[in-house]
Formats: structure tokens, sequence, C-alpha cells
């Protein structure tokens, strides 16, 4: 392979790793910066690539290691972020009046429960330990299978089993918790809360129908629900989709808010 | 080599001044899942239904604040005091020493034993206010070698 094929490798992968980056750091501009890291880095180390794995798998490592690197990656958030990051919302006019403008004015600002649902998972899956949560984007997302992920992230099949699961059961059991689109005791409607302000016109209950995660929650099993979750994210690009730039600026605005709590707290 | 009257029923040796008391079982799971699920502290009460919780982490050296459903109000203090990665682990305090240990048994088989020996020159005399530790056991047991086997199995 030459140098001018592995560029036209990662422009292929590049939509792929900027998105898995996005999930792991919640930063656009980190996101930029890893990724364009990556390519050097890829580059420079050109020569050690023997092909034992797929030029993708190999990609996904150097990106995995330098986000793994990352400072802000490395602070966990917490299971209920987005209740803590909507009280900020409340008396943030300033957020809620950008939300307004990209909503009228960007081709990227459609409001879209699906879209939301991506944007809720990245945030509540940032409060896994960090190789759980890698695990599951890698494998549920990506679709990367259990080897790869663990030539990825050097570490054994068995391990990233573990991983794979505990992080799964987990995730399963907050949603279980906390969302009201899977759980009518659920804590969290912040999806249908929110196409009530960005869609006025729209008949949120007919929207929910057109989600099967939501239309069969109340007779399909957790892991099922967990499965039409994953599905959902894997059919997003929270870079290219309609609602990107919308999304975009509510994941910066909760990103800010947990470094500022996870600062007060001390940790 | 365990036989099948042993797998999984635990077993109480009494003494004047200790009691001990054991359980083995054969796990078909990797030793590294049995190892990760024995030293993950904050995941216990999620698969394990003798464990109320575990703050602390479970590394040599480290100390872990305990609370089993043996003793629901009571907090034990313990202090990891060997940790070999996927073969054995000891906590403990000056009661006694909890040991558990991960031998391979037999092709994609091992055998889990896990030994309690609690004991001191004065347990004659509180030792009618311990509880039997026997039935715990064998739940803690059979909670690890589901979910060990359960995470060996998961599609890859």
């Amino acid at each position: 392979m030459t140098l001018e094929q592995l560029a036209n490798e990662f422009e292929q992968a590049r939509g792929q790793l900027k998105s898995y980056i996005l999930r792991i750091t919640a930063s656009v501009a980190d996101t930029e910066d890893i990724v364009q890291d990556t390519f050097i880095k890829a580059t420079e180390k050109f020569d050690t690539f023997r092909g034992e794995s797929s030029l993708k798998t190999w990609l996904f490592t150097i990106a995995s290691n330098l986000a793994k690197d990352n400072l802000r990656v490395r602070k966990r958030w917490v299971e209920n972020v987005t209740d803590i990051c909507r009280e900020e919302v409340l008396s943030n006019r300033q957020f809620f009046q950008e939300a307004i403008d990209i909503r009228t004015t960007s081709p990227q600002g459609d409001f879209e429960i699906k879209e939301h649902i991506a944007f809720c998972f990245t945030c509540i899956a940032k409060s896994l330990p960090l190789e759980q949560q890698i695990c599951i984007l890698l494998k549920e997302i990506y679709e990367f299978k259990v080897g790869e992920i663990a030539l990825i992230l050097t570490i054994t099949e068995a391990i990233v089993k573990y991983y794979l699961h505990t992080g799964r059961s987990k995730m399963i059991h907050i949603f279980e918790g906390r969302c009201a689109l899977i759980n009518k005791e659920g804590v969290c409607h912040q999806c249908t809360e929110l196409n009530g302000i960005f869609n006025p016109k729209q008949n949120t209950q007919e929207e929910l129908v057109k989600i099967e995660m939501a239309r069969v929650a109340e007779n399909a099993d957790k892991d099922y629900l967990f499965d039409l979750r994953m599905q959902i994210l894997r059919g997003i690009d929270p870079f290219e989709s309609n609602a990107a730039e919308l999304q975009l600026h509510h994941l910066e605005h909760n990103r800010q808010v947990m470094e500022k709590y996870l600062k007060k707290k001390g940790d | 080599m365990i036989t099948s009257e042993q797998n999984g029923k635990a077993i109480t040796i009494k003494k004047t001044f200790s009691r001990e008391t054991s359980v083995s079982i054969e796990i078909h799971a990797d030793p590294t899942i049995i190892w990760m699920l024995l030293t993950n502290a904050a995941d216990y009460p999620r698969w394990n239904s003798t464990i109320i919780s575990i703050e602390g982490t479970i590394t040599l050296g480290g100390k872990i604040k305990l609370k089993s459903t043996l003793d629901p109000k009571r907090v034990f203090k313990l202090k990891v005091k060997e940790a070999e990665p996927d073969k054995k682990l000891v906590w403990g305090d000056g009661q006694g020493n909890r040991v558990y240990t991960i031998t391979k048994n037999r092709e994609n088989a091992h055998i889990f034993s896990m030994t309690e020996k609690i004991g001191s020159p004065l347990f004659p005399l509180y030792a009618k206010y311990i509880p039997s530790f026997d039935s715990s056991f064998q739940q803690f047991a059979l909670d690890l070698k589901k979910e060990a086997e359960t995470i060996q199995n998961s599609k890859n």
C-alpha cells in the first residue's frame, strides 16, 4: 500500500472516525484535533502497518489511543447528566436564543426525536468507565468484532466481553430507570419536551409512533429495546444529519455544564 | 477436580477457636472474566445477590467497605492482602480472611473456590452470634458462575 492509498482509505473512514471520537469526547474541537492527529500519526507509522488487521481497525486503534490520552475524555460524567444540564438550560436564555436561531436559519437545524435519542446516549455513555464506553461504541455502533476491539484496545477478548456485558447492562439499567420513551415511570422526557419547543406544530405522539423503540416498548424486553436504541445510533451521523448543528450546539452546552459540575465536585 | 456432590455446595468445619466455610464450583469461562467480576467493586450488586455494596478498589493493598445481605446493617472494613490476577484474591481483617482461587479444571472450565476462616482465642464467646455462611456462599458461587458464563457465551 502506498501513502496515497492510505490517504484514500483514511478519507473513507473519516466520517466514522469523526463520529466515534465525538461520541467519546463530546467536543467538536477535540474531535477535529484527534482525527487530524490520527492521520498524521498514521502517515508517520505507515511503515509499521503489517496488514495484521484491516486498515480501518488500525486507524481506529490510533484514534482510540489518542482519545484515551485526552484529559476531557478521562473525566467521566454522571448518570443524571441530562437532569443537571436541563436545570442549567432553564436559567440560560442565551443558550435558548442560539438554539432557536440555529433551528430557524441553519440547514442542519432540524429537531428530530431520533437525533436527540442519539445525543442522549452520547451524554449518558460518558458516565461509564472509559473502556466500557469505548467497547460499546466499537461493537454496537461501528460493528467491530470482539477480536478487532481486543486489537484496538490491546486487551484480551475476555476483557472486551466483560466490558461489553457490564457496560451494556449498566446502560440498560440507566435507560430503564430514566427514559420515559421505554418506561412510563421514567423521569426523563427531554426528547419529547424539546420536540414540543422546536416543532410546536408537530403531534409528538405521532412522531413517537415512527420510532420502533418507543412503539414496541411496552411489550419488548429490555435487551431488545437497547438493540433498537443502538440501531437508531447506527443510522445517525452527528456531523452530517439534518439536525447536526442543533445537536452539536446542545452537546457543547452539556459538555461545558459537566466540566463546571465536575470541577465544583473536585473530580 | 471436584465431585458433582461438592460442586456449588458449601461446607463448614467448626472447631473450638475457629470456623471455616468453603465452596467450590466449576465455571465454564475464561479466568480473566471471573477475575474481572471479582475485582470490580462497584459492579458487585449488579450480579451478586449476596452483596449490597462494596466501596473502594480491589487491588493489592486496597481498602474496601463491604455490606453483605448476611448482616445488612454492618459495614465490614477489609484490606486486600493478595491479588494474583486470574488466580488468587485474598481480603480480610483481624478476624479472618476470605480467599478466592481460580484453577484450571479442564478445557474451558475452571474451578472457583471461596474459603473464609474466622477465629480468635475469643471466638467461642461470640461464635453463636455469627450466622451460617453456607447459603450465602452457595449463592455467591452460583451468581458468579451464571454471570461469568453469560459473558463467556455472549456473541462475538
